[in-house]
């Protein structure tokens, strides 16, 4: 033929297609072919050629070959037919089986879209390899350094005109900004975001200007959820939203609105405006300034242009701009991968909170320790039962059967096994995933992916075979003469099942232990005595006066505000101890100022800013000295309170009426210390503090500044009464009244401090559920242990019984044989558990101490749950009438 | 006889192999059914009622000689068998008995 159709259909049709009809069948095939090639239509005729050998695979059409009739096709349905016959005869031990495999699966899953949800932030946007977020690291000595991932506004400009490796620089800042007329006034986070923001990253802009959403410095873009939320149904591209700024009120207009932007992202915004306003917002000397850091900056570097080059090239480029201001190697920028955000604790956490990359590998090690131990369980479960099985072996090989057709056989069981194991597993995964959520806070969402349905069958043939592997080995291995003489098989096989179980206690009483000493670490900070007294206290965020232009108007006004609220809430009987202050318990970053003290020593200290009754709505009490006093004018000027580490820290004796060892501080003099509370989550000591009424004095006298927390100052006080749901009511009413404008949040110092331990307390909750799904595993696994067990010793039982063994020395006699393997399954875990939580318990400053009894504990209850797997058979077998286990041959 | 039960399409392959008498294989009867009923058939389709009009009985099949232009395969010809025949018979007996008894102007709420 001078054209012919596609070769590899042609043979694929000759090899499936039943001989007697392949002559006609690829006669007529060619002739259509050769039809449409004639007519002109060469790549028809091929499709159409291929398109019809597929459509022939049929029954009918395959049925009579014998090449496929003798082949591994044939095989392979035949064993699955036996192998469903098996598992049928055996229902228990096939749903013990399926039970443990498919809660192994289900945590697998739980765990493992867990984990890839930490690993997959950033990820979707297309640039990804070329975007860059950059640091700023100013080093000036030992103990000064300033690490930011926010960084001058300056960068942009310079990184754009000094660098022709980059493409585009871009910025991002969140600011709190009042939004809204009237009533729907609302604090929202506004983003200021460079203009090339959406071409950058792969946010997707889904109505209104696509191509350049920030033309104008009045644009503002909106996330759909805030398009509803302003304004409803209605098209919001085109309207106004009013932003109050500073203290203008200004009118932006909807110029697009994107796409709600998805969980795993390190850049999380709703509303957005240009930074054209920037001149605005930070007034013009921020502008130029480089050593105010606000904004993330983030590079988009070239094609075929690497960072490296860019690295090599920063500090000529920052030389030629701060010559004469820093020394060389004072100044440091550097670039994090954007897709390294969110697991590096290495770079100071930007605008975003950060995951803890240890925890995320510990969960995926568990998750995949927990499938691990399912598919251990199924092996040996599945050895048990060759002893059942010897026979059909035995007979199989006598038949003729092949060592290797036998292995096939094997395999499919486990194969089949898994898969329906995988289908409960995902069916449970789905079902559960909203209890999961809500048990750990970890927010997975399982939307169905292609790669999901790769995932799943990849599993079921790995875990099939890999658990089915071992007892297909050993049974195919059997000997023929001695299965069919009825001898039972030699015992050195036993041990590698024996292994399996200790293997299985090991990593059952590890993840016992690890919940327990996780627990007591947590009950062991949450319920530390910190020094304060925090039950029932509410604290309520003050507003600044728009006008304030400094810290300490910001600070004065939010209290002058403050103080309206107070006179008005003292009225209410529940309502006691109000105070203000700049920082709250329960909430980390509290202002951090530094300065150079006269020798020449860096220093830095914290600063809580107060009214007079601060103090004692916490109860906080000096050791020395005395508290601020109300009616004292000097107090409200310059007296100071410090607390024992400061005291330490500047080396002060008699501190009372002293100064700090500082030359250009205003006046000021200490007039208490107070004990060292902790102010700051349990992770770290206790650090330096200075509290005061006045903040000018102190900030007369520092060089740098930073704040984690907001210092504009909140109302707190302590509420008695019965119902805490009415402080609700009381603060909504009272707050509507004196500030319409503004938005009212208020909260609990109590949950603000659980709070501060949520990602160790998720950790926990999520070691908890592995634990007691891993604890379900083994307690299945050693159930089916058992009754393999038992039946093997069924005689030795019976005449045990006969001779007049109790039925309690006769559950000693078979708990007994478990005894060594489970103890050296508990000794292996101690080393392991302890050198893990230790490392864990190493990133608090307050830990609990590992000790011994909470490796007992862990392996009493595993003892415990051991024994009751056990004796649910074992109860039953001593209770078997002698006559009847021994008669039978 | 036992009636065997035959579908539309496998009718119109059987009346299309009756009416090519002894010329009749799958590709010529695909454009047979394609010029006369204007049906776009794939040729695996006409294999399958072929073979399943031939397990049936209704049809028989011989080998012809061999061509140039199929690659030298030879054409698997079809022929009418007598029960083929004879349910084509009993069909178009019913259909006509039908058609008959129909009013000479039937439509839809009308009849004369």
């Amino acid at each position: 033929m001078t054209n012919h159709p596609p070769r590899w259909a042609d043979r694929f049709l000759e090899w499936y297609c039943n001989p007697d009809l392949l002559e006609d069948l690829q006669g007529d095939l060619y002739e259509m072919y050769e039809h449409k090639v004639d007519e002109g239509k060469p790549r028809l005729a091929r499709w159409y050629f291929i398109w019809c050998v597929l459509r022939s695979l049929r029954p009918a059409v395959i049925n009579q070959n014998s090449k496929l009739k003798n082949s591994t096709f044939m095989m392979t349905r035949n064993n699955f037919k036996i192998a469903f016959r098996v598992l049928w005869r055996d229902k228990f031990n096939s749903i013990l089986n399926l039970a443990g495999l498919a809660i192994g699966i289900t945590c697998f899953f739980l765990m493992g879209f867990y984990v890839k949800q930490e690993l997959s932030f950033d990820q979707f946007h297309s640039k990804k390899d070329k975007i860059y977020r950059v640091w700023l690291k100013e080093v000036y000595g030992e103990d000064q350094i300033f690490f930011n991932s926010s960084t001058p506004i300056i960068f942009e400009k310079v990184l754009e005109e000094n660098f022709g490796e980059i493409e585009t620089v871009m910025q991002y800042n969140k600011r709190s900004y009042l939004v809204g007329e009237g009533d729907d006034r609302y604090n929202e986070n506004v983003g200021i975001i460079s203009p090339e923001f959406f071409k950058v990253f792969d946010f997707e802009l889904v109505r209104g200007n696509t191509t350049n959403p920030l033309q104008s410095r009045n644009n503002i873009v909106l996330s759909e959820s805030y398009a509803r939320k302003y304004f409803g149904d209605k098209d919001p591209i085109g309207r106004s939203l009013a932003i109050q700024i500073g203290e203008e009120v200004r009118e932006f207009n909807v110029s697009a609105v994107f796409a709600d932007i998805r969980k795993e992202s390190s850049i999380q915004v709703d509303m957005a405006i240009s930074n054209e306003n920037n001149i605005d917002i930070y007034g013009e000397r921020a502008l130029t300034a480089w050593f105010n850091v606000n904004q993330e900056t983030y590079v988009l570097v070239k094609e075929n242009a690497g960072i490296k080059t860019v690295e090599a090239g920063i500090p000529t480029v920052v030389m030629s701009y701060l010559k004469g201001r820093v020394d060389e190697g004072v100044y440091n920028i550097g670039f994090q991968p954007l897709t390294d955000i969110h697991l590096n604790p290495e770079i100071p956490v930007g605008m975003e909170p950060i995951g803890n990359p240890r925890y995320v590998s510990i969960l995926a090690i568990i998750s995949i320790l927990v499938l691990v131990t399912a598919g251990v369980n199924y092996a040996t479960l599945s050895i048990g039962q060759s002893l059942k099985r010897s026979k059909e072996v035995g007979v199989r090989k006598v038949m003729g059967a092949l060592k290797s057709s036998l292995i096939n056989q094997y395999l499919s069981e486990s194969v089949i096994i898994t898969f329906f194991a995988v289908i409960i597993g995902i069916f449970l995964t789905h079902l559960t995933l909203p209890i999961f959520n809500e048990l750990t806070g970890a927010d997975v969402n399982l939307a169905f992916e292609s790669w999901h349905l790769l995932l799943y069958a990849g599993l079921v043939m790995l875990i099939g075979i890999a658990s089915g592997i071992y007892p297909a080995l050993v049974l195919s291995r059997l000997r023929v003469i001695s299965i069919l003489k009825g001898n039972s098989q030699s015992n050195s096989k036993h041990n590698i099942q024996k292994a399996m179980v200790v293997f299985q206690f090991v990593i059952t009483v590890f993840l016992i232990s690890t919940t327990l000493i996780m627990r007591k670490q947590l009950d062991f900070i949450q319920t530390k005595d910190i020094g304060v007294n925090y039950t029932a206290t509410v604290s309520v965020p003050l507003y600044q006066s728009a006008s304030a232009n400094s810290l300490s108007t910001a600070i004065s006004t939010a209290m002058e505000k403050g103080e309206v609220l107070k006179e008005k809430l003292k009225q209410y009987g529940d309502i006691d101890d109000i105070g203000m202050g700049t920082h709250v318990f329960g909430t980390d970053g509290w202002a951090n100022l530094a300065y150079t003290d006269n020798t020449e020593t860096f220093r830095r200290f914290n600063l809580l800013a107060v009214d007079p009754y601060y103090l004692n709505t916490f109860g906080i009490t000096v050791i020395e000295g005395r508290v601020f006093d109300s009616e004292s004018g000097l107090d409200k000027r310059q007296s100071i309170i410090v607390n024992q580490a400061a005291v330490d820290y500047f080396g002060i004796v008699d501190p009372i009426g002293k100064q700090l060892p500082g030359n250009d501080f205003g006046d000021h003099a200490i007039i208490g210390v107070t004990h060292n509370f902790n102010y700051s989550s349990l992770h770290s000591e206790v650090e330096p503090l200075i509290i005061t009424q006045n903040i000018t004095p102190i900030f007369q006298g520092i060089s740098d500044n930073g704040f984690g927390d907001s210092p504009i100052p909140k109302l707190v006080f302590r509420y008695s009464g019965a119902q805490l749901s009415k402080v609700k009511d009381i603060l909504e009413s009272e707050w509507e009244n004196i500030f319409p404008e503004e938005e009212l949040n208020f909260s609990f110092v109590e949950e603000n401090m659980k709070f501060q331990y949520e990602s160790e307390n998720r950790m926990n909750r999520l070691v908890t559920v592995s634990t007691l799904l891993s604890i379900i595993i083994a307690g299945l696994g050693l159930l089916g242990l058992t009754v393999l067990v038992i039946n093997s010793r069924i005689k030795e039982i019976g005449i045990r019984k006969v001779i007049g063994a109790s039925g309690f020395s006769i559950f000693r006699l078979l708990a007994g044989s478990f005894a060594p393997q489970l103890i050296i399954g508990i000794a292996l875990s101690i080393p392991i558990t302890y050198w893990l939580m230790n490392d864990w318990l190493n990133d608090f400053a307050y830990r609990i101490d590992l000790s011994i009894d909470m490796f007992v504990l862990g392996g009493l209850i595993s003892i415990t749950i051991a024994l009751l797997a056990i004796s649910f058979h074992t109860i039953k077998a001593t209770m078997i009438n002698p006559v009847e286990s021994i008669k039978t041959e | 006889m036992k009636r065997t039960h035959i579908g539309e399409l496998e009718e119109l392959v059987l009346l299309t192999v009756g009416s090519l008498y002894e010329q009749a294989y799958a590709v010529v009867i695909l454009e047979v059914i394609k010029d006369q009923t204007g049906r776009k058939l794939d040729v695996t389709a006409i294999h399958s009622v072929l073979r399943r009009l031939e397990g049936k009985g209704f049809i028989a099949s011989s080998m012809g000689g061999a061509t140039q232009e199929r690659g030298g395969r030879r054409k698997k010809f079809f022929v009418l068998s007598q029960a083929g025949r004879q349910v084509l018979d009993e069909i178009m007996e019913v259909r006509s008995a039908l058609y008959n008894k129909m009013p000479k102007l039937t439509f839809a709420g009308f009849s004369i």
